[in-house]
């Protein structure tokens, strides 16, 4: 079983349109992360692109589309498209969401929530098993933003995470936004979310921008928009975060919006700037 | 096939070859030839289609009717043979 | 046990889709309020979702129709065909043919074949890798064979006949050509064809989309060559192989086929 190997630093979501930019020699991330589904066209320049940037940086393929949490079987060709391009590109990691995203052959193109049952918690190892066997890679499950509960759920979802780490080996990616997002919109304090984190299981950590909008009440929902700068409630987050378990790779995710070049590195010298400053701590 | 046309084909082969390599050593870089005209782009960007997400979005999608809508965009400056832009379509008749 | 929470996703499912249906009653918030703008946001990340990748993958349309009425149409479709693949690369292949009988844009009848051209432009992109058939490669077919070559078409290749101006009205829309009046209204017929990464829109001369058309069906040379002739008493075979050479139409040459 391949385990992720990512760098301990930086990295941001590869966009085609920053491939002149980031040609152009200069500074460049410790890493890149691109979504799978994006890079399962036959050919032409979108692995032409991925091909180039993998020679001299480390990779991490991010899944969108598997729908691990749906209850129905997953997509047997979406699996095997997922083996044909990690035994391509050799990525460093590979992750996806506890979330669902298609259902009796519609695909939403959202990640959508699950209830956190005995049922769904069997469902989903069951399913993190057969990826992991597949792929010959262990996995880092991804937390969710979320902007619902379900009446039917019994688990908390960090003991949920907790027993699909213990049943099935996988790993964690830790998105400190997701945390931010869902612990505001469910009434809860971030700080005992992380506190009941699985966090010995965490291999990559995501950062991002949100948004807000109006609930019925007038009060904030907030949207995991990946549309703006990681505000400084989430940095804060993310640095006691590190402080605890050490420097782990930090993916900054802008994916709508998308700023120039300068803007997005800047973001992530941000995140290796308080990865240096966690790394004393890790090593005591 | 008689044997004019085979020559007619054969001779059109042979120019279509000198031409094709005459003009360009190699086909993968002809920016611009005579034949089939210049070659469009268009913006690259957009080629590359639909992207997927693991973002939400705070931009609403209204869900406007769109049997009320009419189209208002460069149709509305373009020549047809009716005339500027499009056939107007009012709201669909109740 | 399973039953039931597939039950829950297929409320939820159909939910999102359905304008006419509720927020499924199983969904709460912590602060005790109504679960309906919650519920919302994902039924707007569904929709936004899916009418931006149409949006994405057509954009000439876009600039044609103005947003607000891409967007409403793009809703229309994507709520009857929602996609059943999680590659969205290809969503949308046969939403031309739903915006040419799609009442509302019947005033832009050349709508679905300019929505056409960007259909090929990112199937081009996305084709799979192959070499191009250089003409040294065919010149040394004997006189007597010419007539009964078959060719392998190139992967990235699309072409479409067009009763509209559709070539010139996408180049308008796609920056390549400034927004003019056009008054030569002519139907054009318009081929896509990605040689190695270079992505090319071109006007195709005359005949020369039947006789790729042809020879994509597995018919040889002179068989193509007839039909183009056919189609148009301007085709000129020389013009059109030296064209279709020059651009990396084919991609080789199918032998004992």
């Amino acid at each position: 079983m391949i385990r992720n190997r990512l760098p301990a630093c930086a990295g941001l979501g590869f966009k085609p349109e920053h491939f002149d930019a980031i040609r152009q020699g200069g500074k460049t991330p410790g890493f890149f992360e691109v979504h799978a589904e994006n890079y399962m066209g036959d050919g032409g320049m979108p692995h032409a692109m991925l091909g180039h940037l993998r020679q001299d940086h480390a990779l991490s393929i991010h899944g969108v589309g598997l729908s691990i949490g749906g209850m129905r079987d997953l997509d047997r060709a979406h699996l095997d498209r997922l083996k044909r391009l990690c035994d391509r590109y050799e990525p460093e990691s590979f992750s996806e969401h506890l979330a669902w995203s298609s259902h009796d052959c519609t695909f939403f193109n959202d990640l959508l929530p699950l209830p956190y049952t005995d049922e769904t918690l069997a469902r989903v190892a069951e399913h993190i098993d057969a990826v992991q066997t597949h792929l010959g890679r262990r996995l880092l499950l991804e937390n969710p933003a979320t902007y619902l509960i379900f009446r039917e759920s019994t688990w908390d979802e960090t003991d949920f995470l907790a027993e699909i780490v213990r049943r099935t080996g996988c790993g964690l990616l830790l998105d400190v936004n997701n945390v931010f997002v869902a612990c505001a919109n469910h009434g809860m304090d971030p700080r005992a979310y992380l506190e009941a984190f699985p966090l010995h299981a965490v291999g990559e950590i995501h950062l991002g921008g949100h948004s807000e909008r109006e609930d019925e009440d007038g009060s904030q929902i907030l949207i995991d928009s990946h549309d703006a700068p990681v505000i400084d409630p989430v940095w804060a987050l993310y640095a006691e975060t590190i402080e605890r378990i050490g420097p782990v790779a930090t993916l900054i995710e802008w994916d709508n919006d998308v700023p120039d070049w300068p803007v997005l590195l800047e973001e992530a010298l941000k995140a290796d700037r308080l990865l240096a400053r966690a790394l004393p701590a890790a090593a005591e | 096939m008689d044997r004019h046309a085979t020559t007619a084909l054969a001779a059109a082969l042979a120019a279509a070859v000198s031409l094709g390599s005459s003009l360009s050593a190699s086909a993968a870089d002809a920016p611009k030839e005579k034949c089939y005209g210049i070659a469009l782009k268009g913006q690259n960007d957009c080629a590359a289609g639909p992207g997927t997400t693991c973002a939400g979005t705070s931009k609403i999608d209204y869900q406007t009717n769109a049997w009320k809508l009419v189209p208002a965009g460069t149709c509305e400056t373009m020549m047809t043979p009716a005339g500027h832009g499009s056939l107007k379509q009012g709201p669909a008749p109740a | 046990m399973i039953a039931m929470t597939t039950e829950v996703q297929t409320r939820f499912a159909y939910a999102l889709l359905d304008p006419l249906a509720g927020t499924p009653d199983n969904l709460a918030t912590a602060s005790g309020q109504g679960p309906g703008r919650r519920f919302e946001v994902y039924r707007n990340n569904v929709r936004s979702g899916l009418t931006g990748a149409l949006a994405s993958r057509f954009p000439a349309a876009v600039r044609i129709t103005g947003e607000a009425f891409f967007r409403a149409m793009a809703l229309e479709y994507a709520l009857k065909h929602p996609p059943t693949s999680p590659l969205l690369l290809g969503y949308g292949s046969d939403f031309p043919d739903f915006v040419e009988t799609f009442e509302p844009a019947a005033g832009l009848p050349y709508l679905a074949d300019v929505l056409r051209v960007d259909g090929m432009r990112s199937h081009a992109y996305h084709a799979a890798d192959h070499g191009v058939l250089l003409p040294a490669e065919l010149a040394t077919i004997p006189a007597e064979e010419v007539g009964s070559l078959k060719f392998a078409l190139h992967p990235s290749l699309g072409v479409l006949r067009s009763r509209f101006p559709a070539l010139t009205i996408w180049a308008m829309n796609s920056g390549e050509k400034a927004l003019a009046l056009i008054t030569d209204w002519q139907g054009e017929d318009v081929l896509v064809i990605r040689p190695h990464l270079d992505l090319r829109v071109l006007a195709l001369p005359p005949g020369g989309a039947v006789f790729l058309q042809v020879l994509g069906a597995g018919g040889t040379l002179a068989e193509a060559a007839e039909a183009a002739f056919a189609d148009h008493p301007d085709f000129n075979l020389e013009r059109n192989l030296g064209g279709a050479l020059m651009n990396g139409v084919f991609a080789g040459l199918n032998k004992g086929a």
